[in-house]
C-alpha cells in the first residue's frame, strides 16, 4: 500500500536524524539517558503529527506569503500543550529535558515537514509522514542515548550496567555525542552502500 | 478586499484558535501543576528544618512564610523568597532561626543558563549560606559568587537579604504590638 510507504520512510530511508539530518541540537543536547531521548522522542512526534494534521488541514486557506508564521504558531501551540502536560504529569523528565522541550518549536524536524510535506498533502499521508518521521527520530534518539550512558554513565535506564567499569565522562558531554552521532551515520551509510552495490552485481 | 486585510483576518483566526487552546489546557493542567509546586516545597521545608514537626503557612506585610514548631515551641521559619535573576524570577525558600540566623536555603525553580547562573541551586553554592546572619549577606562579602555567574549569585543573595531583613522587622513590630 502507498500510504504505509509515507509512514515507513521516516523510518529508515528518509531518517530524519541519520539520512535528512535535521534536529541535530536537540538530538546532541538530550541524548545524555535513554529516558530522557525516549521522552523528547514522543514529546517531538505528538508535535509533529498535532502540528502536521493542522497545516494540512490549513493549507488551502492559508497565503502562501504568510505561511511560515502561521506553522510556527500552530507548532508553538502544540508545543505549549506538550510542555503543560510534561510539567503537570512527569515533572522529572519536564525538568531533565529543561529548556529543550519549548526548543520543540524550532526542531528542523517540525517546520521542516510542515513546509516540505504537510503543506501540500492531504491529513491523511501528512499524519502518516510526521509518525514515520517522529518515530524515526525516537529510535535514533535511543540507539544515540543508549550508546552515551552505557559509555557515559555505566548505565542504561538508570540501571547500572557493570560495576567494576569506571566510564570516560566525555561521552556524556558535548564531544561524545558528536562522536556518537558522526559514526553512526558513517557506519549506516557504508552498510547501506555495501547493500546497494551487492544487488547491483546481479 | 485587500491582500493585507485578507493575510493579517487569516493570521489573526489562527491565532486566536491557538490562544483559545492554549488557555484550556493551561486551566486543565493549572491545578496538577500547582499541586506538584507544593510538594517540592513541603519537601524543601523538611529538608531546612528537619527537626520540626508542623509548619503553619502565614502572611505578614506581602510576605509568605511558614511558622515552624517543634512541640508547640517555635523552631524557625521558612520564607518564600523570590529573587530577580539573569533570565527570570528565582523562587527561594530560607530557613531561619527566631535570631535571624540561616538554618537552609533550597531553589524551588530558576531559569538561569544551564552550567552557569543555573549552579546557584546546587549544594556548593547554597551551602555558604547556612549559619550566616541573614541580615548582613552580601556577595563578595561574606558570600563567594558562582564563578561567571555574578547577577544569579547576587540576584538569590540580595533577595534573601532584602527579605528576611524586611520579615524580621516587621515579625519584631508585631510582638512589639501585640504587648
Amino acid at each position: 500500500m502507498k500510504l504505509l510507504g509515507e509512514f515507513v520512510k521516516g523510518l529508515w530511508r528518509e531518517n530524519p536524524t541519520f539520512r535528512i539530518v535535521l534536529g541535530l541540537c536537540p538530538t546532541l543536547a538530550v541524548s545524555t539517558s535513554v529516558t530522557n531521548g525516549i521522552g523528547m522522542g514522543v514529546a517531538a512526534t505528538f508535535v509533529l503529527v498535532g502540528s502536521n494534521i493542522f497545516v494540512s488541514l490549513v493549507r488551502n486557506i492559508v497565503p502562501e506569503k504568510v505561511r511560515i508564521p502561521c506553522f510556527i504558531v500552530i507548532i508553538a501551540t502544540f508545543v505549549t500543550i506538550a510542555d503543560l502536560f510534561m510539567k503537570a504529569y512527569a515533572p522529572l523528565l519536564s525538568r531533565s529535558l529543561g529548556m529543550f522541550v519549548p526548543l520543540i518549536v524550532v526542531n528542523c524536524i517540525v517546520l521542516g515537514r510542515a513546509e516540505a510535506f504537510s503543506s501540500k498533502e492531504p491529513p491523511t499521508k501528512s499524519i502518516l509522514d510526521a509518525l514515520g518521521m517522529g518515530l524515526g527520530f525516537t529510535w535514533a534518539l535511543i540507539l544515540i542515548s543508549a550508546i552515551r550512558e552505557a559509555l557515559g554513565n555505566g548505565t542504561i535506564l538508570g540501571i547500572n550496567l557493570s560495576r567494576n567499569f569506571e566510564p570516560p565522562l566525555f561521552m556524556i558531554l558535548a564531544p561524545g555525542a558528536l562522536l556518537t552521532i558522526g559514526l553512526l551515520i558513517g557506519l549506516l551509510n557504508y552498510f547501506t552502500m555495501k547493500a546497494k552495490s551487492k544487488s547491483r552485481t546481479f | 478586499m485587500s491582500q493585507l486585510l485578507r493575510f493579517g483576518l487569516i493570521l489573526g483566526v489562527i491565532c486566536l484558535a491557538a490562544t483559545l487552546v492554549l488557555a484550556v489546557t493551561y486551566e486543565i493542567t493549572k491545578p496538577k501543576i500547582e499541586e506538584k509546586l507544593n510538594i517540592e516545597e513541603e519537601g524543601a521545608l523538611k529538608e531546612i528544618l528537619p527537626n520540626a514537626d508542623s509548619f503553619n503557612e502565614k502572611t505578614i506585610d506581602g510576605i509568605d512564610y511558614f511558622e515552624a514548631r517543634k512541640d508547640k515551641n517555635l523552631a524557625g521559619y521558612c520564607l518564600r523568597v523570590t529573587g530577580a535573576g539573569y533570565n527570570g524570577f528565582i523562587r527561594i525558600i530560607v530557613g531561619i532561626d527566631p535570631g535571624g540566623v540561616i538554618k537552609g536555603v533550597r531553589i524551588l525553580e530558576q531559569q538561569e543558563t544551564p552550567g552557569l547562573g543555573a549552579k546557584v541551586g546546587e549544594e556548593a553554592f547554597l551551602k555558604q549560606f547556612a549559619g550566616k546572619e541573614a541580615r548582613g549577606l552580601e556577595v563578595k562579602k561574606n558570600i563567594d559568587a558562582v564563578t561567571g555567574a555574578t547577577i544569579s549569585s547576587r540576584a538569590v543573595t540580595d533577595a534573601i537579604n532584602k527579605t528576611v531583613t524586611e520579615f524580621l522587622t516587621q515579625i519584631s513590630n508585631q510582638v512589639r504590638h501585640s504587648r
